[in-house]
């Protein structure tokens, strides 16, 4: 042993001074700060054997406060045991400070807890249909528009982009919640159906031709005596003054692009369309007296 | 609210106790180390170190001069708070599960094992606290012995009058405390589940039990009646009622031999607080890395403790939102 004290080997020596040998870490420093606060700058290996400094900054309040006489004498007592002569003060390897810890007492703590945890990113299929759907976007199944497929302004003129017999204007389906049901597949297990052999098919068979147009009649006016020079937006300007007009066709000549003189005005209710029919009948536009009436059933 | 962190004990906590006055805390663990800490700052005063096996149970007399420990080492000892000696051991033939001092500090009983065929029993000393505190009788005042299931934890009830016994088949025994007669014999918890602690309110006059039926149960002293129950999703260890406001803290967690299978998530490893009277759930505090083991509440009911499997203790000091928290109708009570 001495003779390897004497005879240092230089690798030794280096080793020595770095973090493998635990005496060679320097002693804490203390110094005090202007502010009262005191700075310690200790040192200390952590697990993987790389030298930590550690610099802690501590301000000292003192706490007073009343006792029992009892109490006040205990705290004078000397250490024992395995603290005897240590200093006065909690100590480090025994005694630190956790983290802080929120509590606070709620009534219903169980269904605040359950709600914290779904807004904590529980996964989707824990979440209920309901808050599935609130953060979803109302989209037309007609025209992919944000509106509901009953306000589709589309509706009496295009079929629903799904394409099959869906009845495009059902009031009842504009939640978008019911379109699985009512698209007709069957019983609904998934899997391929014919489409003759979906549920409703043999009651829509042969409705499907003028089904259109049997409902565009309902509130739709015919509009003749209309000027050469007329716009389809004027006229849709005219007439949405009664209500929401869905439809505006005016009859233009395919050659010079001129109106032929009739027009047709859907209207979403029939009330409505009555109303302007009313009204606009005999109205003067662009130097003519519009005749309006409701148009007839094709058939 | 800030925990501090007593890292006194290298195994899992078995109990800790409150002085009367709540300044010092005392803790046992599987370790054979009994320590005894300040809870104002967490420094620990000193450690009481004689016994030879896990320690299971400690208790600080009345008058803070005594601290009673049993161990499974057979012993039960006394030491001198202060100094930290030994001034007394008694031999038994088994291990002892829980000790605890009579209201007045005179008596101090103790539960032991049963096991090598002996029964379990609730013994009886009679403590002097002279000038010479190792002048303590040999004698015992008072041998009871259970015959039919052991008894787990033990407590004495309002003015000494009795001795209430929880049982390893979920039933309180009321044992009248100077003949050691059974008064009466109740299963309030679950048949076959044990009851594993037992904790007295301030006035000794009801008690709450912590049973391995996921249940706490708070029973009338005086004729062993149930008046509220406490459900938990775990087992429970332990369960402490806190003075000041009308709370019960509940600890427990799964068996230790599961804990290395379950994440610390879904553990449980929290300190439950329920509303005393209503026996809703309203918080709890976690921190733990194991089932809590034991839990003390400070006697003035600013702060309460808690000790784990994990080995660690954490004190914790009430903040206001602890003692804001009212419901409705003991806020118009208030108000009144």
């Amino acid at each position: 042993m001495s003779a390897k004290v004497a005879g240092r080997e230089w690798a030794e020596d280096v080793s020595d001074n770095e973090a493998n040998d635990p005496t060679a870490i320097p002693a804490p420093v203390t110094t005090v700060n202007k502010d009262g606060t005191k700075t310690t700058v200790s040192y200390k290996i952590d697990d993987s054997g790389r030298r930590v400094k550690v610099t802690r900054k501590t301000r000292t309040t003192v706490h007073r406060e009343k006792v029992n006489p009892e109490v006040a004498e205990r705290r004078t007592w000397a250490k024992f045991g395995l603290e005897k002569g240590k200093s006065k003060g909690p100590q480090t390897d025994t005694t630190s400070v956790g983290e802080n810890i929120v509590f606070r007492p709620s009534r219903d703590w169980k269904s605040v807890q359950a709600a914290e945890a779904k807004e904590g990113g529980g996964k989707a299929e824990e979440k209920s249909l309901k808050e599935q759907l609130r953060d979803k976007k109302v989209k037309c199944r007609i025209c992919s528009g944000e509106h509901f497929t009953a306000r589709c302004p589309y509706k009496d003129t295009m079929a629903p982009i799904g394409g099959d017999n869906e009845p495009a204007a059902d009031p009842m389906a504009e939640d978008g919640e019911q379109a699985p049901k009512q698209g007709g597949l069957g019983t609904g297990q998934g899997g391929y159906v014919p489409p003759h052999m979906r549920k409703g098919a043999a009651a829509n068979a042969g409705e499907r031709m003028g089904g259109k147009f049997e409902r565009d009649d309902l509130a739709t006016l015919r509009v003749t005596n209309v000027s050469e020079m007329a716009e389809e937006q004027e006229l849709r300007d005219m007439f949405e003054r009664f209500g929401r007009v869905t439809r505006v066709f005016l009859a233009k000549d395919r050659e010079t692009g001129r109106a032929k003189g009739f027009a047709f005005i859907s209207f979403v209710d029939r009330a409505e369309a009555a109303r302007a029919c009313e009204k606009m009948d005999g109205q003067g536009y662009r130097h003519l007296i519009l005749r309006v009436e409701f148009a007839k059933r094709t058939t | 609210m800030r925990p501090i962190l007593l890292q006194g004990h290298e195994r899992s906590l078995n109990q800790i106790k409150y002085n009367r006055d709540g300044d010092l805390l005392f803790s046992v663990a599987k370790d054979k180390v009994v320590c005894a800490w300040y809870t104002s700052n967490g420094e620990r005063l000193g450690t009481y170190s004689g016994h030879q096996g896990a320690v299971w149970t400690c208790d600080p007399s009345p008058n803070g001069i005594l601290l009673a420990t049993g161990a499974a080492d057979n012993t039960i000892k006394l030491w001198n708070i202060q100094s930290g000696e030994c001034v007394k051991t008694w031999e038994n033939p088994t291990a002892i599960k829980r000790v605890q001092f009579s209201e007045d500090g005179s008596r101090l009983l103790a539960v032991t094992e049963k096991r090598m065929g002996y029964l379990g029993t609730i013994v009886v000393y009679n403590i002097q606290y002279g000038e010479d505190l190792t002048q303590q009788s040999d004698e015992q005042d008072l041998k009871i012995t259970c015959e039919e299931s052991k008894a787990t934890v033990a407590g004495w009830s309002y003015l000494d009058k009795y001795i209430i016994a929880c049982h390893e088949d979920g039933s309180v025994s009321q044992y009248d405390s100077k003949t050691g007669d059974l008064d009466s014999n109740i299963e309030i918890h679950e048949y076959d589940t044990s009851i594993n602690d037992i904790q007295f309110s301030t006035d000794k006059t009801y008690f709450i039990t912590a049973g391995k039926d996921k249940t706490a149960k708070i029973v009338s002293a005086r004729n062993l009646e149930v008046l509220k129950s406490y459900s938990a999703d775990t087992p429970l260890n332990t369960a402490a009622i806190t003075p000041r406001k009308d709370f019960v803290i509940l600890g427990g967690g799964q068996a230790a031999m599961d804990v290395t299978t379950t994440s610390a998530r879904q553990g449980k490893f929290e300190a439950r607080f329920y509303h005393k009277i209503f026996e809703d759930e309203i918080g709890r505090v976690r921190g733990h890395f194991g089932p809590l083991n034991t839990i003390a509440v400070h006697p003035q009911g600013t702060a309460y403790s808690s000790g784990g499997e994990d080995g660690y203790v954490r004190m914790h000091n009430f903040d206001k939102s602890y003692f804001d928290f009212m419901y409705e109708v003991e806020r118009e009570a208030s108000r009144k």
